[in-house]
């Protein structure tokens, strides 16, 4: 292992998104804080409790969830789409790195932007509701796993994407419609049941009634079946990201 | 017999139906100026970028000091230092910043690799603009980063892809030079380039290459004695001669009153030309003489010029 490499690397893609803190970390405090006072505040008057949860506090978890898949997928996704499309790819593909090294650093980079984003909206959280967290260990570990796992996720899309264009395209027609399906604003018991069926079949529901139930102890799946999703979902999109990277497929000539 | 610095041997590369290597064979020695000299497209950034690892082979094999670029890549990139043709950009990072990422990558710590940055920055002249980002750098200043990045982690192989592309004149004989320097610390360099007179100027050993096969290696002196057609040209004043006597040990050819002689050597030739010439009462109106150069031989050996 080049771990001098691998650590520098870990440095340039977490420096990255620090240097531009305004684009990265910023705007996912602003639109949670913004979803809490709208739809929380506001629908809490009409919509008074869900499975004895203030909506306010129902809609957190999915917030934090959001924001951290959002953030480790478009951390690895852009970076490493930027560094071909800026000719700076090159410099790592001529380096003593192994694609193994590579995609670590940089799925470490992606997991430490969403971990950062996951923690803040959830201090945010505390900070403007009245909520307790339950297992506060459990949302660690969460939102941990989940950054790992969406991160790996964005930099499968960085390596097989060519443009801006079709990256957004899988970020708009397939993460964003995947979270708010998940049940960020609502409990899938709430769906009539075919489209509660269709719900078991989307990965971000197990993720969001996982930290749903570390954060206030309720969910609609249970915690150790939304804990192995996550897991799977962790080992499946790193292997790929790292087979594909070792292969330099999509990255080489 | 010493392990070559590179070594290819056989190697093809196609890509869809355009076959862009058809059979390469080069060798590199330790501490050699080696210039690959052709015109665009023919194969020059394809063979580098395959020895470098970012570009597959389809058939053959690249070896640096006698390890194979693709099972033993982690030995044989560490050897080479690369400035490539294409400048990348960054926006995040100060230049300095980058500089110690790109030492990083090689196993450098920030401490071993301070040295180094400071006295290349200061060398290349880029020491005032460290805290600046790579959008506010000149071209010129763009280009000598990209060869303080390669020679960052101080490889034994530097391999230089058209390193003067665009640069002034003046930027163009101070790279040069400190090519030179670095070839005099015993430095393997490797330099792409469709600049005849870098070729000639810099290189001990050159290939030309063109639809990507190698059609003749030597030093730029051996393949200008050999494929070159250096002359004299000698306009006569008017009037009748009778100089076929006096010019029986020459090879030249007469277009009404001027004189072209064939010769290997201009600078020697002339002063006997002269003097023969004189002998029969020949009246000189001018004489010039060509030197044969590296194009000459691509001619001869393409039937067009480098930049065609």
């Amino acid at each position: 292992m080049n771990w001098i490499g691998l650590s520098t690397l870990i440095k340039r893609e977490v420096g990255r998104f620090f240097s531009v803190y305004r684009q990265t970390v910023l705007p996912g405090l602003i639109s949670s804080g913004l979803y809490i006072v709208i739809f929380g505040f506001t629908l809490e008057q009409r919509i008074s409790e869900i499975q004895g949860i203030p909506y306010t506090l129902f809609i957190l978890p999915g917030l934090i969830m959001m924001n951290t898949l959002t953030n480790a997928s478009a951390n690895t996704s852009s970076s490493m789409l930027q560094m071909k499309l800026l000719q700076q790819l090159p410099d790592l593909l001529t380096a003593p790195l192994s694609g193994l090294e590579i995609s670590l650093a940089y799925i470490i980079g992606g997991t430490v932007r969403g971990f950062v984003n996951g923690i803040l909206v959830l201090m945010l959280g505390i900070i403007l509701t009245d909520l307790t967290v339950v297992d506060p260990f459990g949302t660690v570990v969460f939102i941990f796993i989940v950054s790992w796992a969406f991160a790996s996720m964005g930099l499968i899309l960085g390596q097989m994407t060519e443009s801006w264009d079709q990256l957004a395209m899988m970020q708009n027609f397939f993460l964003t419609p995947l979270s708010f399906l998940g049940g960020i604003f609502y409990s899938i018991k709430m769906l009539p049941e075919w489209a509660q069926s269709l719900s078991f079949i989307n990965p971000i529901y197990y993720m969001i009634n996982g930290i749903r139930y570390t954060i206030l102890g309720v969910s609609d799946s249970s915690v150790s079946v939304s804990f192995w999703m996550a897991l799977i979902l962790t080992v499946v999109f790193t292997s790929i990201a790292i087979l594909l990277m070792q292969s330099g497929k999509k990255i080489k000539q | 017999m010493q392990t070559p610095a590179i070594q290819i041997k056989g190697l093809t590369k196609s890509y869809g139906d355009v076959h862009a290597l058809q059979g390469v064979d080069m060798i590199i020695r330790e501490g050699e100026f080696f210039g690959l000299l052709g015109p665009n497209g023919a194969g020059k950034t394809t063979t580098i970028n395959i020895v470098t690892g970012l570009v597959f082979r389809d058939k053959g094999s690249t070896k640096v000091f006698g390890k194979d670029t693709v099972k033993d890549f982690r030995f044989t990139r560490s050897k080479i230092g690369i400035a490539a043709q294409e400048l990348s950009v960054d926006w995040f990072f100060p230049i300095e910043k980058l500089l110690y990422f790109q030492a990083g990558y090689y196993g450098l710590t920030q401490t071993e690799a301070k040295p180094k940055i400071d006295d290349l920055l200061d060398r290349l002249g880029l020491s005032g603009k460290r805290t600046s980002r790579l959008r506010q750098l000149s071209g010129g200043m763009k280009r000598r980063f990209q060869i303080a990045k390669a020679l960052v982690h101080d490889p034994d192989i530097i391999i230089l892809d058209e390193p003067t592309a665009g640069v002034d004149v003046e930027l163009r004989h101070d790279l040069w030079q400190y090519l030179r320097d670095l070839h005099a610390l015993g430095k393997t360099i490797l330099l792409t380039t469709h600049y005849i007179e870098e070729a000639e100027f810099l290189c001990e050993n050159v290939a030309i290459i063109n639809n990507g096969k190698i059609l003749k290696e030597g030093s730029p002196i051996e393949l200008t004695r050999e494929l070159g057609t250096a002359g004299i040209s000698v306009q006569l004043g008017h009037g009748e001669y009778d100089f076929d006597s006096v010019l029986k040990d020459f090879s030249y050819t007469q277009n009404e009153n001027k004189l072209h002689f064939s010769v290997k050597d201009p600078d020697s030739a002339m002063p006997k030309i002269i003097r023969q010439l004189s002998k029969a009462d020949v009246h000189i109106q001018s004489i010039e003489s060509k030197v044969s150069s590296l194009e000459d031989v691509f001619l001869n050996l393409t039937g067009k010029g480098i930049n065609e």
